[in-house]
């Protein structure tokens, strides 16, 4: 290791600032052929679909008459304000985020909590058996619950309802996405718990000499000193709640959407080929979920203590 | 430890506190492990219905746990077993017969003493069940959806698509992370904001771009095969959260080794392959993992293009399974066997994966 260090700090003292430029347009190049398939993929798989999209959203776009495709400016926008599926399906998409996102931070960030104990036994096992649920497919999700709700062999009624003499329950399809939410708690438990891990046990000595109780604790030296983890999974479960794939894929098709927006989207595309229409209800929903993100990031700044990161600047 | 170094209270003896310390260890191990029974109950339920008989669910007096009725052959028949309340405590008899008033019953311990008279409704009889673990329900489903080859199509699939998505990510990630790109702090923060752009938005054009591609090539060839090109082809171009996640594991390996190295004249291949790809093991087992489950779990694209395809991935084709009129056994053991492999692998790889998580923590 001594070595190398001595042989770039040679070079570097020797190489004149001419040579040094040369290298770094040299590297350049170089740095641009590596990053090329994102590149590609950026203005192929991203870019043009966005803006073909936009395009699709002014027309009267439909794929059982592409030919009569025609501009009609603001036209399906004025009708998604006319449209009540529209309306209660992006109160939907915008409901199931509004329930799901809580439970999962709350359960991930109590669950990290717990796992932070000196005390619980089984740790690695515990950690990999809540983390499971996380990756199972969501069909698979889907026979296990309607299972579960079956009255007849399903558990909630041979355990719950039938011994305890319980008038049958009405609201059991709201389970789906509880369950789904409580079961997508793994990257945001691991990176939390992660974050926990890190906070120096000084701090936690200090507090507790100047008598600060467990919850004290928890929540003026916790909850700040992994706010960035916090935020991370905030934004990452932001995402995927509106359908967005962020780390873990379980895999809902367009139509099955747990977000009804999307499936409402799809709805329109397929079943009436209307990808004009759907085009700008995908805006909207763009906007929406646009509108969310800035809102989380604005206020990014009143709770997330971002250590000083001068190396992740630079480039 | 620093349980030795709270403060102690003087009417505290060192026992009574070490039994306080022994009691909050045991509540909150009982808690925690209770709590992962309750948040695993769904899938115990779904293990125990899948080797369950059809006959054990459609009888509602039926134990819990897997079992199968008792059975008793008299005169060439198999005769089910009930408990019978007589006058001398309830007994385990086999029905043989039943009319409107009662039935006839025979014991098995002692079928000599011939057939026994009961009044009532034997139908408010509950059977007699034995454990039984039905493992044959998944052999029965092996065969019926063609188990073996949704599996060899998903793994295609999922290897073609991790070759692709490693490859090209992690060559992004190390031009992001080792070289002076002009405006490359734009491109990165780019490669950033596409995370965050919902599905939908390029729903419609990608739909529509693909259908064409396809179109066209359906002119050449008859093969079902071209199907798999819209679930690979995006792999292929690398994909944001795993180019994020493997720059930030790279910024984060000195440089010292690798600026050695191209002064010896290795070429930047070489040195990502050589000297950083080495150094970065855990970050790529778990951007590898990743892919893994979401490719196996993927469904979006699969349900758009493979409806036409006769080789299907075991994803979509559960999708049918309902549609079979399976019985809640078969349902159950389908689902497990489309998470079993993703969870095998998962145990396998748990040291990789939650060791990078925490690389992952740290660097946010």
């Amino acid at each position: 290791m001594k070595f190398s260090v001595t042989a770039r700090s040679g070079t570097n003292e020797a190489s004149a600032p001419v040579k040094r430029l040369a290298l770094s347009r040299h590297s350049a190049r170089i740095g641009f052929l590596f990053i090329l398939p994102w590149v590609i993929g950026f203005v192929l798989l991203k870019a043009i679909p966005i803006l073909a999209a936009l395009v699709f959203s002014f027309t009267s776009f439909n794929m059982l008459h592409p030919e009569n495709i025609r501009f009609v400016g603001l036209q399906n926008y004025l009708n998604i304000l006319h449209d009540r599926d529209a309306g209660s399906s992006l109160f939907g998409s915008v409901g199931y985020f509004v329930l799901a996102v809580p439970i999962e931070m709350i359960a991930a960030l109590g669950l990290a909590a717990l796992f932070s104990s000196d005390w619980l036994r089984g740790k690695r096992l515990l950690r990999t058996l809540f983390f499971m649920p996380s990756i199972i497919p969501a069909i698979a999700i889907y026979f296990i619950i309607s299972g579960l709700v079956n009255p007849g062999s399903g558990w909630i009624n041979r355990l719950i309802i039938e011994p305890l003499d319980l008038p049958p329950p009405a609201g059991l399809y709201m389970l789906f996405p509880v369950i789904f939410a409580l079961w997508s708690i793994g990257p945001g438990f691991l990176i939390m718990l992660a974050a926990m891990q890190a906070i120096p046990r000084e701090i936690y000595e200090a507090a507790r000499v100047d008598g600060a109780g467990p919850l004290m604790r928890f929540v003026s030296i916790t909850i700040p000193m992994i706010s960035p983890a916090i935020f991370f999974s905030l934004v990452i479960n932001m995402i995927s709640s509106f359908g967005g794939v962020a780390l873990l894929d379980r895999g809902l098709p367009y139509s099955q959407s747990l977000s009804p927006m999307e499936s409402y989207i799809s709805y329109q595309m397929f079943s009436f080929l209307n990808l004009g229409y759907a085009s700008a209800l995908a805006w909207v929903m763009f906007l929406v979920v646009m509108g969310i993100t800035v809102a989380i990031f604005r206020s990014a700044r009143y709770w997330v203590h971002f250590p000083e990161e001068d190396e992740n600047v630079e480039i | 430890m620093w349980k030795s170094k709270r403060p102690r209270r003087s009417d505290f003896s060192t026992l009574s506190l070490r039994l306080w310390d022994f009691t909050g260890m045991a509540l909150l191990n009982l808690f925690v492990w209770l709590a992962a029974l309750i948040y695993l109950s769904p899938l115990t339920y779904m293990f125990i219905t899948s080797v369950k008989t059809s006959e054990q669910l459609s009888d509602s007096s039926a134990p819990i746990l897997p079992a199968r009725p008792v059975m008793y052959e008299y005169e060439g028949r198999a005769r089910y077993v009930y408990y019978v309340p007589t006058e001398s405590g309830t007994r385990q008899l086999a029905l043989i017969d039943s009319d409107r008033n009662g039935a006839f019953f025979i014991d098995p311990q002692d079928p000599e003493a011939g057939l026994i008279r009961w009044e009532g409704s034997w139908r408010t009889l509950r059977r007699v069940y034995s454990p039984h673990w039905e493992f044959g329900n998944f052999v029965t489903l092996w065969e019926r959806i063609e188990y073996p080859r949704l599996l060899r199509n998903t793994l295609i699939l999922v290897f073609l698509g991790e070759v692709g998505v490693l490859a090209s990510s992690i060559a992004v990630a190390y031009g992001f992370s080792r070289f002076r790109i002009p405006g490359g702090k734009y491109l990165f923060l780019l490669l950033i904001a596409t995370i965050m752009i919902p599905d939908s938005i390029t729903l419609v054009p990608t739909f529509f771009i693909y259908a064409n591609l396809l179109d066209w090539l359906r002119s050449f060839t008859s093969t079902s095969a071209i199907y798999y090109i819209p679930l690979l082809l995006p792999h292929f171009f690398g994909s944001a959260i795993y180019i994020f996640l493997l720059r930030q594991n790279f910024k984060a390996i000195p440089r010292d080794l690798d600026e050695a190295a191209m002064i010896d004249g290795a070429s930047p291949l070489r040195i990502l392959v050589s000297i950083i790809l080495p150094q970065a093991v855990p970050t790529v087992v778990t951007v590898g993992l990743l892919h893994f489950f979401n490719a196996w779990n993927e469904m979006r694209m699969a349900s758009l293009f493979l409806g036409v395809s006769q080789e299907r991935t075991i994803g979509f084709s559960a999708q049918a399974f309902q549609s079979y009129g399976f019985t809640p056994e078969f349902l159950q053991a389908s689902a497990l066997m489309l998470m079993i492999i993703p969870i095998l692998v998962l145990f396998l790889a748990q040291r990789f994966f939650m060791q990078d998580m925490v690389v992952t923590g740290i660097e946010k």
